[in-house]
């Protein structure tokens, strides 16, 4: 029975470290929306300099002048109104009464943080939570159920236009940055004739050799899936939060996760490009891209399945002194096949659409082709690999989503 | 769309209807099995052709058959399909739902499934008959002379007496995926030209590579490359623009578009199904190839650089989410529209009243989603010609060789990317929690 | 000083002291006893019976079962006290996509070796006595039918063939009656009885309604907020009692 006792029914933090959890929330939101104003700064200087000066640099001013403002401008905020990052953390400054704060105690409540609240020491040195800032200005900071205040609308709230506003600018600095260019798009439709034209007459003499092409690329892809099934189905019982006990278990369990979750990140091109470099190029490659990236999403649905099971029949092996294997075998196994197999299906289907551009770094089957077609533009023949690509694209969805709903 | 049935009697009406009901899946499950054993026949003739004529054959194997051994194939399949379907269970029957039960709902006896399995060859010898017959009346000749009959499963279910099932692994469909996969996986080793060997042969090398990767040189991450004109940094910058871009105009197009292509919506007049099958078709195109065979297009048309990754990625957007907002759509409680209708709403009325309200959270979750693969597309797209952070990511690649760093700044990159990734992964799977 | 199952001090608390489940409990139970447990919902009998047989660990307490200490017992010999416990659930918690008869036969999996249940080789003799218990129970032919196939006063019925298998000295009821309506609940409890009368095995069943209570039970205990308020006979509860254990406003309500 070791350490698992919890002797005592009481919270035996000292007195000042338990202030540090009334910190929390407000300096979250404070970072927040100091970080919200650094950029929305960042991109409006960004959108005017492009517009005015026709040069693409990101802001106006030395950095730490720029900090000044967006920490005075977030401690202002906050004081007198409820800023993104307060609305995000669920809190807001109240009167002790519940009455509205008025302007006066707003502002000694701004003045004061400066030196309570901006160093930090005013939450120490004081208790319940309430910092020198919260009692030289008769507020503090509640939870927004706490409070009832009046649902303004959406326009008149200072977190939703910020929000918007920083959205809009947001759009506007994408497509400074991506260089759209509509008339371009325009203007070169012409050009662009003869390719539209080829894609509607491809070249059917390929059928054959498309058909063979497209055989490697649909093998690849059940390979990568049949490998990654066999892999990441007895990790996935180490990746569950709800198998994992003791301290070895927790560890792997986090080990298991990161790993899986930072090589989900990577996309199989990427990896096929190392693979290319380590076996020469060809299908094998794209396999074992393909798989590495399988292996890692396959887990993380698996994992993700599995700490939601019903823990009733659990439950009922364990009480009739079953051991941990016999739990898995039959209270835990019987539930996961269907789902299971139907995330299997999902990832072929995926690893499909992947391998027939895995090609494109080398990686073997249709993509390969396409993408020399391409490079030396013989349009109706790189069309009729993309008619091939799409017919078992097609085919693939359309009887994995049908077999999918057989097993749900 | 019935079409309007003769005046006949409605018992002999409802036989009809429900033989014309099970031709469909008893062709399509016999044609299923069949086309296994063709398949199966073809892995053979490959592997043959692998191990004892490869010096004949090229990459591929092309099957070496003469003239006279394709009928022999055909028919030998054919065999095979009929004499599982009449003994046992196979994986045709058991995806299109349908069992050999005798005419008083019983399982049939051995003596009943051999003259089955003759009778068939009959049946085949006279397919039109045969498929008229059993059109009309559930039952050709192969199933009067035994006294069996092929039922849905659903129908008969209850009415079986109780019986011990057998393991899954022991039945026909069982064994048969089994044998599937089995011969899948050996012939696609096969295919792809899987070669352990040579990844542990060379495992000494790839291992300079790896040690390069994980040393990650970070020199250009803020400051940009002289040659490329951009850092990591602003490539990552544009990747993200990129993704958010296409994401955002891909959903509002897709908005109303996925109206459009909802039967619930659109089926109430000839030219409401045509519009819905014409955006459906669309979709199903657009989407079936990825965002970057469509950047190689966009890369020609308005030249290199991230607006074709963005024209890329916000079509095949439209596509995906119009496909999946549609679904929505189409899976709505019907309850509030009928609440709405009966009111004397427009139609209107009803879409901005009793569809919006129900599909916003999903419409939302989708987006998210799309926003995460976006991110992920947008970060190899330039390897076609779009612009972001792959751009950085090949070119040094390519330096390979000649940069005594490139793996390092390789690495960079890499690491970069997973960071970005995963972080906005993190955060879009938060909100969606949020919002469901 | 033959009890079966002797409780002292049982104590359970969850986050970080802030609920406490059980508070200081000590009672014991004789051998062929019907033991029911009453109080409303949140007094702690399910975190009780629980306690019991591990599947909760108590934060402080012991629990002897014929004189073996269960809260100090390793892995191995845990396994062996709950074989001669069975325990029966409010949510009959079978395995819904598996056969009535692979549930009922997975009552004898902690006699099983590993590998024997691994391979699903249930012994003959075990296969013909889970079909005798699904007789005994009134479902025979419904032993190949998926566990989700059933109405719920049958899933119980499974639940309890199930119970059957282990041979067990003590039955658990957590709460076995309350997703059925009352037809079928006193069904339930009379099959709980006929083990208790004929097969001489323990029962300790937690319950709602104390009319149910009074008709099965040879002995009450009332919890309230993880301590027992009352402990004796069944027809000794009055109107005061039952003020005490189910607060002010409660009324009776019978279930005929």
């Amino acid at each position: 029975m070791k350490d698992r006792y919890y002797a005592g029914f009481m919270r035996d933090m000292p007195a000042w470290m338990q202030n540090f959890r009334h910190l929390r929330k407000p300096l979250f939101a404070f970072l927040v929306d100091v970080l919200a104003l650094v950029y929305t700064w960042t991109i409006v200087s960004f959108i005017y300099n492009t517009y005015a000066h026709g040069v693409a640099s990101y802001t106006t001013l030395p950095w730490w002048l720029m900090l000044i403002v967006a920490v005075e401008g977030a401690a202002l905020w906050e004081n007198f109104g409820v800023s993104v990052g307060m609305k995000l953390l669920g809190i807001r400054v109240a009167r002790a009464d519940a009455g509205p704060p008025g302007v006066l105690s707003r502002l000694v409540r701004f003045l004061v943080w400066h030196v309570s609240g901006l160093p930090l020491i005013g939450y120490i040195l004081t208790k319940e939570g309430l910092a020198w800032h919260d009692l030289a200005s008769g507020l503090g900071v509640v939870s927004h159920e706490d409070v009832e205040t009046r649902r303004l609308p959406w326009y008149r709230q200072s977190w939703s236009l910020a929000v918007t506003f920083v959205l809009l600018t947001t759009v506007i600095a994408a497509f400074l940055v991506t260089r759209v260019d509509w008339h371009a798009l325009i203007t070169n439709a012409g050009k662009t004739a003869n390719i539209w034209k080829a894609f509607l007459s491809p070249d059917w003499s390929l059928l054959g050799d498309g058909f063979q092409l497209l055989l490697v690329t649909v093998f690849m892809a059940f390979m990568a899936t049949l490998f990654g099934v066999i892999v990441a189905v007895p990790l996935s019982f180490l990746a569950a939060r709800n198998l994992s006990q003791g301290v070895v278990g927790r560890t792997v369990y986090i080990i298991v996760r990161t790993i899986m979750s930072l090589t989900r990140s990577i996309e199989p091109i990427i990896w096929a490009i190392i693979f290319v470099v380590w076996v020469r190029v060809g299908a094998f490659p794209g396999v074992m891209a393909l798989l590495v990236h399988s292996i890692a999403d396959l887990t993380k649905l698996y994992s993700e399945r599995l700490e939601s099971i019903d823990p009733g029949p659990v439950e009922a092996i364990r009480a009739t002194g079953g051991t941990k294997l016999q739990v898995v075998l039959y209270g835990i196994i019987p539930q996961i096949i269907n789902p299971y197999l139907s995330f299997t299906l999902y990832r072929w289907d995926i690893n499909v659409r992947m391998a027939t551009i895995i090609g494109l770094v080398g990686g073997g089957g249709i993509g390969q082709r396409l993408m020399q077609y391409t490079r030396v533009w013989q349009w109706s023949q790189a069309s009729m690999m993309m008619f091939l690509i799409m017919l078992v694209v097609w085919v693939m969805d359309y009887s994995s989503s049908k077999l999918r709903a057989r097993l749900m | 769309m019935a079409k309007k049935p003769k005046k006949l009697r409605s018992a002999r009406r409802d036989a009809l209807l429900k033989g014309f009901d099970l031709l469909r899946p008893r062709v399509f499950a016999f044609v299923l099995d069949w086309a296994a054993w063709g398949y199966i026949a073809y892995a053979a003739m490959y592997l043959l052709n692998q191990y004892w004529y490869t010096w004949y054959v090229d990459w591929y194997g092309t099957l070496t058959l003469p003239t006279w051994g394709w009928p022999i194939v055909v028919l030998g399949t054919l065999e095979l399909a009929i004499l599982l379907h009449a003994f046992g269970h196979g994986i045709g029957m058991s995806l299109f739902g349908t069992r050999l039960v005798t005419t008083d709902i019983d399982y049939p006896t051995r003596r009943q499934r051999w003259i089955r399995f003759l009778w068939m060859h009959a049946s085949l010898v006279m397919l039109p008959l045969t498929l008229l017959r059993t059109g009309t009346d559930g039952a050709a000749v192969h199933d009067r002379r035994s006294g069996t009959r092929m039922r849905a499963w659903k129908d008969v279910k209850d009415e079986l007496p109780p019986r011990k099932p057998r393991a899954w692994i022991r039945t026909q469909s069982g064994i048969m995926t089994l044998v599937l996969i089995g011969v899948t996986f050996w012939l696609g080793w096969e295919i792809t030209e899987i070669d352990l060997g040579m990844l542990f042969s060379r495992a000494g090398m790839s291992a300079r590579i790896w040690k390069d990767l994980v040393n990650p040189d970070f020199v250009h991450f803020f400051q940009p490359d002289p040659t490329l004109g951009q850092s990591i940094v602003q490539g990552l910058i544009e990747s993200i623009f990129i993704a958010l871009l296409a994401t955002l105009m891909g959903g509002i197009v897709a908005f109303p578009l996925s109206f459009l292509g909802a039967r619930n919506i659109m089926g109430f007049s000839p030219v409401g199904w045509l519009v819905y099958a014409v955006m459906r078709a669309f979709f199903n195109v657009f989407r079936s190839i990825e965002s970057i065979l469509w950047a190689v297009v966009f890369a020609v048309w308005v030249g290199f650089g991230p607006f074709a990754g963005v024209l890329a990625l916000t079509l095949h957007t439209i596509a995906a989410l119009g496909k999946l907002f549609s679904e929505q759509v189409e899976g709505i409680d019907p309850g509030p529209l009928e609440a709405i209708a009966s009111t004397g709403g427009r139609r209107v009325d009803v879409v901005l009243f009793g569809v919006i309200p129900q599909i916003v959270p999903s419409y939302l979750a989708f987006t998210l989603y799309r926003w995460d693969i976006n991110i992920r597309m947008a970060t190899v797209i330039a390897l076609v010609g779009g612009g972001g952070i792959g751009r950085i990511l090949f070119f040094y690649k390519n330096q390979v060789g000649f940069l005594s760093n490139a793996w390092n700044q390789v690495g960079a990159v890499i690491i970069a990317i997973v960071a970005v990734v995963w972080l906005l992964d993190y955060i879009s799977g938060r909100v969606r929690e949020k919002i469901i | 000083m033959d009890h079966l199952l002797t409780v002292e001090s049982l104590t359970k608390v969850y986050a970080r002291g802030e609920v406490l489940a059980l508070d200081n409990m000590s009672f014991s139970v004789e051998k062929g006893e019907f033991l029911v447990l009453i109080g409303l919902s949140g007094s702690g009998k399910s975190t009780l019976l629980r306690c019991i047989n591990r599947l909760i660990e108590p934060t402080a307490g012991t629990v002897t079962f014929d004189g073996i200490d269960v809260t100090q017992a390793s892995p191995r010999e845990l396994r062996r006290v709950r074989r001669r416990m069975a325990m029966i659930f409010q949510h009959f918690n079978l395995v819904r996509r598996s056969t009535v008869l692979t549930n009922v036969l997975s009552g004898k999996l902690g006699y099983m070796s590993p590998w024997a249940s691994a391979a699903h080789k249930f012994p003959r003799a075990d296969i013909d006595r889970a079909m005798a218990n699904l007789e005994r129970v009134g479902i025979p032919e419904q032993a190949y039918k998926r566990a989700d196939e059933l109405s719920g006063g049958q899933q119980q019925r499974v639940g309890i063939a199930r119970a059957l298998m282990q041979k067990p000295d003590m039955l658990m009821a957590d709460e076995p009656v309350s997703a059925l309506d009352p037809a079928t609940s006193h069904s339930v409890m009379q099959y709980l009885e006929v083990m208790n009368q004929e097969d001489g095995v323990t029962v300790m069943a937690s319950l709602h309604f104390l009319g149910l209570a009074r008709r099965y039970g040879t002995r009450i205990l009332a919890l309230k907020d993880g301590q027992i308020v009352y402990e004796g006979l069944p027809s000794d509860i009055d109107e005061a009692r039952f003020r005490e254990i189910y607060g002010e406003e409660a009324e009776e309500v019978e279930v005929r």
